[in-house]
């Protein structure tokens, strides 16, 4: 029995040595990445320092043909450059492009690069590599969220190494996301691959021209990168940046107490006031690019899907009075007060306020207005005829408005507590949801094209196209899938095609507003609001980030990445 | 000896047969989830032709079983099958590189991180279980058994959350992940960098799973010491040490063996949970990502590796047991 306590005595011996031991440096052996290149003796202060970024999911791929995770995009940001760049209030700026100008016709781009860029490898970087990725990106039918960008792309010519005209069969109207978001790739690595191959293509080298160049990569645990110190046009303050993933945000939230991370995108709402109240933790709080939306399946059975269409939507909803009375019923601040802790902003429509004034401002939203919903049922003949607090059909009192709800209970831990708010708000107007809650997969396939819903709670990220989410609610896309509602409307699609060809940004505008309006007037989306991206970082580490009240905030942005400094002890 | 070969023979025929099947299973099983591996992605870019085109990519345009009759065997089953036999896993959706690579490079993560902890379980479950049984109606019992079914309740989310904010706000241990991200030093430097890592993952699931082995081992090593022939080993007059060690422990590992084969089998698939809350790149982990963006390929080759290791283990425990054990053969 000895024996075996001393065993015991040992193995706990052990854990604690190992424990403890190394505890101690810790502190110095926890160093961010050495620097490149030693630093000249008479540098200034104020340079240095590895910035470690927080983030609760890995890059999915460092193929910028292949990747959909936010967390990809983020580093190809800072690796690669754009012809142009947009800034924090979505205005375009120089890039790669030193100026540029477009042609009577509206068709024609032409770019003036910066003279002698290279590549990260040391190869000069000209117009035969813009030339080269439009066309190779163009070609690629696999090249998902970037092939979109080369639509109606006519040709792309380089006449000299540091002019592109780019042409298109029609004016464009969103070219700022086109040439901003679409990264230009080398052409001495990627012309070899044919589609195939260039899909599969790991990339871990990533060789762009960015002021950021790749130093390590273990997939799941972390990606660094280097500072180009030399970069044409923003060299970076610091002398790296450390992406590291965290796979629970709480853990996350703990590591930015402890130092072991400098930057975080705040995973919950709840733990913004402990930050708030942390000495050398600053919390930003700004405008993002994103929404949630509650959607009612308002398809019509003309319009049903007729390979994949179940349509099998409740009567009620393709009444638009029933939707409008919803509308009333829903108390927006109630649902941000509850859920986001009060750090959202009342939605309105599928384009959010970030998107300056393509934001349809003006416009007035449904009033939470209980008494108006009832008496718009009323009138409608919607009644409650058996008394169970729910109303029923007009001219079928066996059907009660009692609708399917769902949400996707994989991506929204609050989904619950969103449809236990709407079930009272709505409950007030006599109409009762039942909820079903399914992983994102599932309610995709009851979603679209099926239509096989009532009503669905989810969210969208937008582009920085003020009508990048615009066309989800076309005609022409209910059978691809992409339109949720189902909704259709002569009118709305020819502004949808009119404002996708007009460049004059006011006018433009104005067909945008339109646009709202109509969405707003026949609620096939109610949107309850505009999340706030909300950031923290370790204000005794760096300082300099960027930050503008009224444009978007993205502090792991390259515009504050490379203009941030290490803060000196 | 015939006898015994020909048991050794069925037993490894039946293994194979096993996996052959689940290998099948496995492709339809992920298959029948509702969802689609093009559209588990929203994004206002993903347009309609981008998706046609992810499908033709993934081989998710052709026929799921029997192709056309000029070519019924250009069909997803078949291609899964094809690659199979020679060895190709084919390549994941979700993070775009070959199958094989994903579980290779999270394998070695999970198994250093489970196998420790299952083995840092299964001796110091063993020993509390052999104190406990040969102290048995002590306090010292009464506390270990105590110890035991409190750590085999606690939650493992919850033990890990605490243990992380302990360990990383009092001891200066690392929040998550395996290295320090840019750290440099000789092997040995990074060897201490990735243990001090392990430590409270290690720590988390040691105190989750001795529990299981403490009380097996009590209650078999209970049922031996009431034997007769421990009363006859006293009765000579042996010290205590020797009546364990040569009497009772050698019976009571019976059962030891199963369970520990077992868990050894089940390790593969790491523990999602303590690799979560300490961002362990494990196969836990990948599995469950996996799921979520309907990543087929690399669920079927995880399984499989899962079905490999379990079948195997399973077998090696039966044999090993018809070594120790002579009358199993029977």
């Amino acid at each position: 029995m000895l024996q075996h306590v001393r065993l015991l005595t040992l193995v706990l011996a052990l854990l604690l040595a190992a424990c403890g031991a190394p505890t101690a440096p810790a502190g110095e052996t926890a160093p961010t990445a050495p620097p490149a290149d030693a630093p000249a003796p008479d540098a200034p202060a104020a340079t240095g320092g590895t910035i470690t970024i927080g983030s609760t999911a890995a890059p999915d791929t460092l193929n910028p043909g292949a990747a959909y995770l936010i967390e990809a995009f983020d580093v190809f940001e800072l690796v690669y450059d754009g012809l142009i760049t947009v800034d924090l209030r979505a205005q375009a700026q120089p890039q790669l492009a030193r100026e540029w100008s477009v042609a009577d016709d509206n068709r024609t781009w032409t770019f003036t690069l910066h003279e002698g860029i290279t590549w990260h490898d040391g190869t000069p970087l000209t117009s035969e590599d813009v030339k080269f990725t439009f066309e190779m990106i163009a070609g690629f039918d696999s090249f998902a969220l970037l092939k979109d960008y080369t639509s109606l792309l006519e040709s792309v010519e380089a006449p000299d190494p540091t002019t592109v005209v780019i042409t298109f069969s029609e004016p464009v109207a969103n070219t700022d996301e086109r040439f901003s978001a679409l990264y230009i790739l080398p052409k001495h690595i990627w012309e070899p691959f044919d589609e195939a191959a260039a899909g599969e293509f790991e990339n871990v080298e990533m060789i762009g021209s960015g002021p950021f160049k790749m130093a390590e990569y273990r997939p799941g645990e972390f990606l660094r990168l280097d500072a180009v110190k030399d970069h044409y046009l923003t060299p970076p303050q610091v002398d790296g940046v450390i992406f590291r993933v965290y796979n629970n945000g709480d853990a996350m939230v703990q590591a930015l107490r402890t130092g072991e991370v400098d930057l975080i995108d705040v995973p919950t709402n709840t733990v913004v006031r402990p930050l708030q109240s942390e000495a050398s933790v600053e919390v930003v709080i700004g405008n993002g690019l994103s929404l949630s939306d509650i959607f009612f399946n308002v398809v019509t059975p003309e319009n049903c899907p007729p390979d994949d269409g179940v349509c099998s939507g409740h009567p009620a909803l393709q009444d638009v009075r029933v939707r409008q009375a919803i509308a009333h019923a829903t108390d927006k601040q109630q649902l941000i007060d509850v859920v986001l802790l009060g750090l959202g902003v009342p939605g309105l429509s599928l384009v959010t306020p970030g998107h300056g004034e393509a934001f349809a401002s003006q416009v007035e939203d449904y009033a939470f207005d209980v008494a108006r919903a009832n008496q718009i049922l009323d009138e409608a003949g919607y009644a409650d005829t058996d008394g169970d607090g729910v109303r029923e059909m007009p001219a079928d009192p066996a059907t009660a408005l009692r609708l399917r709800y769902s949400y996707p209970s994989d991506q929204s831990t609050d989904g619950q507590r969103i449809y236990e708010l709407l079930r009272d708000q709505w409950a007030q107007a006599g109409v009762a949801i039942d909820l079903t809650p399914l992983d994102a997969d599932a309610l995709t396939a009851i979603c679209c094209p099926a239509f096989d819903f009532d009503v669905i709670y989810w969210g969208w990220g937008l582009g920085i196209d003020p009508a990048s989410l615009l066309y989800i609610t076309t005609t022409e896309q209910i059978p691809t899938g992409i339109s949720e509602a189902g909704y259709s409307n002569p009118e709305y699609d020819a502004l949808f095609q009119q404002q996708l060809v007009t460049i004059d940004r006011a006018e433009r505008s104005a067909l945008l507003h339109e646009m709202q309006e109509i969405l707003l007037r026949d609620v096939p989306y109610i949107i309850p609001w505009y999340a706030q991206t909300i950031e923290a970082y370790r204000s005794d580490r760096f300082t300099g980030f960027v930050i503008d009240p009224d444009g978007l905030q993205n502090l792991n942005s390259r515009i504050s990445l490379t203009a941030i400094t290490p803060v000196q002890p | 000896m015939s006898q015994r070969s020909d048991y050794i023979i069925k037993r490894l025929l039946w293994a194979a047969l096993t996996i052959v099947f689940v290998a099948v299973l496995n492709f339809f099983l992920f298959r029948v989830l509702p969802g689609d591996p093009t559209r588990t992605v929203r994004d206002p870019r993903l347009t309609a032709e981008a998706r046609a085109a992810l499908e033709r990519r993934f081989g998710l345009d052709k026929p799921l079983v029997f192709g056309t009759i000029d070519a019924p065997f250009d069909s997803q089953f078949f291609r899964y099958l094809g690659g199979l036999v020679q060895g190709d896993l084919g390549i994941s959706f979700s993070t775009n590189r070959p199958v094989a690579d994903v579980l290779r490079e999270r394998l070695i993560n999970t198994v250093l991180l489970v196998g420790v902890g299952e083995a840092l379980a299964i001796v110091i479950g063993i020993a509390m279980g052999v104190v406990a049984a040969w102290r048995r109606g002590t306090p010292l019992d009464a506390g270990t058994l105590l110890v035991g079914l409190f750590t085999w309740s606690l939650p493992t989310f919850f033990l890990a959350i605490i243990l992380l904010i302990v360990g990383s706000s009092y001891f200066g241990l690392p929040v998550g992940g395996i290295r320090t991200p840019g750290f440099s030093g000789n092997a040995f430097a990074q060897a201490m960098d990735v243990a001090r890592h392990m430590l409270l993952p290690t720590l988390t699931l040691t105190i989750i799973l001795l529990g299981q082995y403490m009380l097996i081992m009590r209650s078999a090593l209970l049922d031996v010491l009431s034997e007769d022939y421990v009363l006859t080993a006293r009765a000579k007059g042996l010290t205590h040490g020797r009546i364990l060690r040569d009497h009772a422990m050698r019976n009571a590992m019976l059962p030891m063996i199963t369970l520990i084969a077992l868990t050894l089998g089940f390790t593969v698939g790491g523990s999602v949970l303590v690799e979560r809350v300490f961002s362990w790149p494990g196969l836990g982990l990948t599995i469950f990502d996996a799921v979520s963006r309907r990543d087929y390929p690399l669920l079927q080759g995880a399984f499989l590796l899962f079905t490999v290791s379990v079948v195997l283990a399973n077998a090696a425990a039966d044999l090993l047991y018809a070594a120790l054990d002579p009358r199993v053969q029977q």
